[in-house]
């Protein structure tokens, strides 16, 4: 390591670092956060604020702990990502130990305990986010109701108080919290309500214009933010192909059979595509090349899994957003599908 | 030329987005450096530059070193032969080596080569005179061109043309013998690596040469169809290169500029679609490529008798004022070229011998420009960003021409689990460093793989040498048995035998009281009573003079046993004969602490004898670097004496008794053994000398 010329071919390099690729997701995502600022006030703002002096925080004395040299590790931006991805997971009104939990969880024991950047066998993220679902349930699920639902939006001193103090005075909170689209589906379906009563903006209980700005709701903006940025991040090769491709068309078709077999029960594809985290996970989540296949065709079984996985626990499992279990798992599977996608080596015809 | 629509609606992607380039072309990854080569062609080629003088190693290329023909202080020519191959140049892979200018020989003596490790060869120093005398014609062409593959060789062969494009194996070893076994020649053009020039100047400047030499080349190997593939990056190239070959049958492609699009087995998959299979040559596919530089100096051997003494050379780089093209001759030292290019700052790094993507840096600036320098780069050391933890980006994956996971490769050659990373064929690697190019984390994969190859090749030298000693011992454990039983059945009838023979002896002799004591075991009173008779005849003044017959006899036996495989009869023949002779001279035979005293005490009195005909020392030195033998002969040396001793156990009682009849007895077998011994060592001399003549197979 560090040595301070380079001591056998190649003498040149493409300039490319680890930092930079870091700060392309980085960037990428910066359309979704203005949407969901735009869409849910200043909450995520004072979240990812917190995450980030969580992160300080942790990488220093992890890594300290660890005999690591701070300076390279810590602007690596690895965790950067890692908590700009749990921070879009949490509710941008949930209270300050949520995402200081779920950052310390992520980084330490799905990054630093198994040897830091490059050794993590699970997506750090999804594994705080995992952790936060089981662990507190209750404030996972206490999402902001969109501003032009709610008729009322957070400034940034009042996110700060709420998510400090717990409330905003003057306000009520029921007036502002909701369940998101697909919880609500779900408590419709196991009411007996059907997907289309619960879809339709005029027989919901959220009948102040469900379907604002052009035909799309709130939350598909926030997922169309994100298609926007991880298209550019495939533009500029910072991810593969293979991810969202493989994510988003198998979830595609599930959603496409099971709709086509009980429209009552399950939700059309666009809803499927455009609700939750998906394009979140297609986009930024999955991609995360440490956690994911590395071959071509790796690639793409493990996003169709991830996709299926989704799916099922999103109709059939006991959460809301199967996106952090549907990860964890084939990032279990890994390992396994790298040994038998191996491609062809020049001049070795099978 | 003639695109398709297809490929340029790619070109019209590929402008807004480059990694499309990568749709052009059938082989998988490569990368798009920067390729600096307007830097050395600025300039039109140099003229040549006569330095003080010149280091000719009597090793350039991918094989062993020539047979040297001057001495210190003599003069000799251009184009003079210095240095050549004896008779089985075809297997060793020596390239001879001819005078580069006219002038003395100043030294001969080891130098550094410009090789990766810096390691030393013997080279012929030249002060050139700068009177350019030479010797035309000297490999004695007459204008007639080769018809068969083995009239080209044999002129390749003695023009000391080697592969120029930078792997250097001599030109005639990869040329095959039989006419018409390759049906396409290719002509590597593509010179992908950035900064290097000299291909694409000498295109532009020798078209006719290299297109006449690939055709003399065709027709001398019966082949009928001749491409040349060239990177579309050198459009004034392919325009000399297309006017040349306009009346010939060689077919100009030009291919995508991508790096490594040089690689032998990625060009040829470009220009013929033919994926060369992992296991085979290309040649043995009937397809047959060479550099452009070696066609041109194969077409100058045949035309002209003309051997390769110089060659052109890039001088370039980022530390350069003015970075050039040059023929320069062979044994050029690097900084002389360096300098000349006016260095920006005072040349003290590393130069480099090749491109930036696969060169390496040289020990020594002073090392000579040799038949594989293509290039001598100048780039002033940049400083490097920390190794980072791969993080499974997959770039190097998509890189990589050969398809291999270099992540992969990396991450187990990292564990030393050498047997995975065989697994998943590092053996492919080209080394062509488009990996390490593209990493993110800037580890240097390449050397990665580079240890992992010399450590697998070490693993596989020792299982080598670990089957064949389990072989060996296997087999040497069946002969000793074999030969025991063998040895017990001769060893009785010979018993059988003696006793009657005695009890003859002693019926004519009359008398003998003391015959009773007779059938004595193996013990201290036999031990004692064999000394005692021992001295009684060695009358003259040392106990063991000539009892010992049978210990030097074990101890000429031993250097042959290490070749015993090789020829167990033989072997087996000198064994019997050793026996038979101690049998003989056994008469007065010892035990066997007597056996080793005696052993002892013999060798100063027979030292001269010995001397003479035995010269076991050299042989055995000879075999010792190979440990199983010695073991085996230590072991063949144990097994020897108990036989010994048995078989004089078997003779003692005749010789207390007859001690004069003995003796004399003694002396005629004596002289019978001496002669026996003297046909065994011959033997075990010969066997040594074929072992020597064969290398090791072993390691």
């Amino acid at each position: 390591m560090n040595q301070p010329t380079r001591s056998s071919s190649p003498y040149v390099h493409n300039n490319q670092n680890v930092r930079k690729l870091m700060l392309q997701v980085q960037i990428a995502a910066f359309p979704a956060l203005l949407m969901h600022i735009y869409i849910f006030g200043f909450g995520i703002v004072v979240q990812w604020l917190l995450a980030v002096a969580t992160l300080l925080v942790v990488e220093y004395t992890m890594l300290k702990l660890r005999g690591r040299p701070v300076i390279p590790f810590i602007t690596d931006m690895s965790a950067l990502i890692t908590i700009t991805g749990l921070v879009f997971c949490i509710p941008p009104g949930a209270p300050w130990w949520i995402i200081v939990s779920g950052s310390t969880f992520a980084l330490i024991f799905g990054k630093h305990l198994y040897g830091g950047l490059g050794y993590n066998p699970f997506n750090p993220a999804m594994l705080g986010y995992a952790f936060l679902l089981i662990s507190f349930p209750v404030q996972m699920t206490q999402w902001i109701v969109p501003s032009e639902i709610a008729g009322y939006y957070m400034g940034f001193m009042d996110a700060l108080q709420l998510v400090f103090m717990g409330h905003i005075p003057d306000i009520s909170m029921d007036a502002i919290t909701g369940a998101t689209p697909l919880n609500e589906m779900r408590i419709g379906i196991s009411q007996g309500v059907t997907v289309a009563e619960t879809l339709n903006p005029l027989l919901s209980a959220n009948d102040r214009s469900v379907h604002f700005m052009f035909g799309f709701s709130s939350w598909e903006w926030v997922n169309l933010s994100f298609l926007l940025g991880g298209l550019w991040m495939l533009y500029s090769r910072t991810i593969r192909w293979q991810f969202p491709v493989g994510f988003l068309g198998s979830l595609a078709l599930m959603g496409f059979i099971f709709h086509a077999i009980d429209p009552n029960t399950y939700p059309p594809v666009d809803f499927v595509l455009l609700s939750g985290g998906t394009m979140l996970a297609a986009f930024f989540i999955i991609t995360d090349p440490v956690t994911a296949s590395t071959t071509p065709k790796g690639r793409f079984i493990y996003a169709c899994g991830i996709g299926v996985l989704v799916y099922v626990i999103r109709s059939w499992g006991a959460f809301p957003d199967g996106i952090a279990f549907a990860i964890i798992l084939m990032n279990i599977a890994v390992p396994l599908i790298d040994q038998y996608t191996q491609p062809r080596v020049f001049g070795h015809k099978h | 030329m003639n695109t398709s629509l297809a490929q340029r609606f790619i070109q019209k992607i590929a402008l807004v987005y480059p990694t499309a380039k990568r749709w052009l072309y059938r082989f998988h990854g490569g990368v798009f450096p920067p390729y600096h080569k307007s830097l050395s062609l600025r300039q039109p080629i140099r003229p040549q530059l006569i330095p003080d003088r010149l280091i000719l190693p009597l090793q350039q290329q991918v094989g062993q070193p020539a047979e040297l023909l001057v001495e210190v202080g003599s003069y000799v020519k251009k184009n003079q032969l210095l240095a050549q191959s004896h008779k089985d140049a075809n297997k060793d892979l020596v390239v001879p080596v001819h005078a580069p200018t006219s002038g003395f020989v100043e030294a001969i003596e080891a130098y550094s080569l410009p090789h990766a490790s810096g390691l030393k060869a013997m080279s012929i120093v030249i002060k050139p005179d700068h009177k350019e005398n030479a010797i035309d014609n000297v490999l004695n062409v007459n204008g007639a061109l080769p018809e068969t593959p083995q009239a080209i060789k044999e002129i390749l062969f003695h023009a000391g043309i080697v592969g120029m494009g930078g792997a250097g194996f001599p030109s005639y070893a990869k040329l095959p013998k039989e006419k018409g076994k390759i049906h396409t020649l290719l002509i590597n053009g593509a010179e992908c690596e950035p900064f290097i020039t000299c291909d694409d100047l000498l295109m532009q400047t020798k078209a006719h040469e290299i297109i006449q030499g690939a055709v003399i080349v065709a027709d001398a190997l019966g082949a009928d169809k001749l491409l040349c593939g060239i990177e579309s990056n050198k459009p004034e190239a392919i325009q000399a290169m297309q006017t040349a070959a306009a009346k010939t049958r060689v077919e100009i492609h030009i291919v995508q500029t991508v790096y490594p699009m040089g690689g032998q087995k990625q060009l040829i998959q470009e220009l013929t679609g033919i994926e060369v299979p992992h296991n085979l040559h290309s040649v043995d596919l009937g397809l047959l490529m060479m550099n452009v530089a070696t066609y041109a100096a194969i077409y100058r051997a045949v035309t002209f008798g003309e051997p390769l003494t110089s060659r052109l050379v890039t001088v370039s780089g980022l530390g350069l004022e003015s970075p050039f093209n040059i023929q320069a001759l062979i044994g050029t030292p690097f900084a002389v070229l360096a300098n000349a290019a006016q260095p920006k700052v005072e040349i003290d790094y590393p130069l480099v011998m090749g491109g930036p993507m696969m060169g390496f840096q040289v020990q020594d600036n002073q090392v000579p420009v040799i038949k594989t320098t293509n290039c001598i780069l100048a780039n002033p050391p940049e400083p490097i960003e920390m190794q980072m933890p791969c993080i499974r980006c997959g770039e190097c994956m998509d890189a990589c021409p050969v398809n291999l996971l270099p992540q992969q490769l990396y991450w187990y050659s990292q564990s030393h689990e050498f047997d995975k990373v065989e697994k998943l064929n590092i053996a492919d690697c080209i080394e062509c460093g488009c990996c390490s190019y593209v990493c993110p984390s800037h580890i240097p994969l390449v050397q990665y793989y580079r240890h992992a190859k010399s450590e697998i090749k070490v693993i596989h030298a020792e299982v080598k040498a670990a089957e064949i000693a389990k072989q060996r011992h296997e087999f040497r454990l069946a002969r000793i048995e074999r030969e025991k039983l063998e040895r017990e059945t001769r060893l009785q009838a010979k018993k059988d035998a003696v006793k009657k023979q005695v009890a003859d002896k002693l019926a004519q002799a009359g008398d003998s009281p003391e015959s009773a004591v007779a059938p004595t075991q193996k013990s201290s009173p036999a031990v004692l009573a064999a000394r005692a008779a021992a001295a009684r005849r060695a009358a003259k003044s040392k106990a063991t003079s000539t009892k010992d017959h049978n210990e030097p006899e074990s101890d000429q036996l031993s250097p042959k046993t290490p070749v015993q495989e090789k020829m167990p009869t033989a072997r087996r023949k000198a064994i019997e004969a050793a026996q038979k002779a101690s049998e003989a001279a056994g008469t007065e035979k010892n035990p066997k602490t007597a056996a080793k005293n005696a052993a002892m005490a013999a060798a100063k009195k027979r030292a001269l004898a010995k001397k003479q005909e035995v010269d076991a020392p050299p042989f055995e030195s000879n075999d010792r670097p190979n440990e199983t033998s010695t073991a085996t002969s230590t072991e063949q040396r144990a097994a020897n004496i108990p036989d010994v001793t048995d078989a004089s156990q078997s003779t003692q009682t005749p010789d207390l008794t007859l001690d004069s009849t003995s003796e004399k007895l003694t002396k005629e077998v004596d002289d019978v053994t001496q002669n026996k011994r003297q046909k065994a060592i011959e033997a075990a001399r010969k066997r040594a000398r074929e072992r020597q003549a064969k290398p090791p197979e072993t390691n």
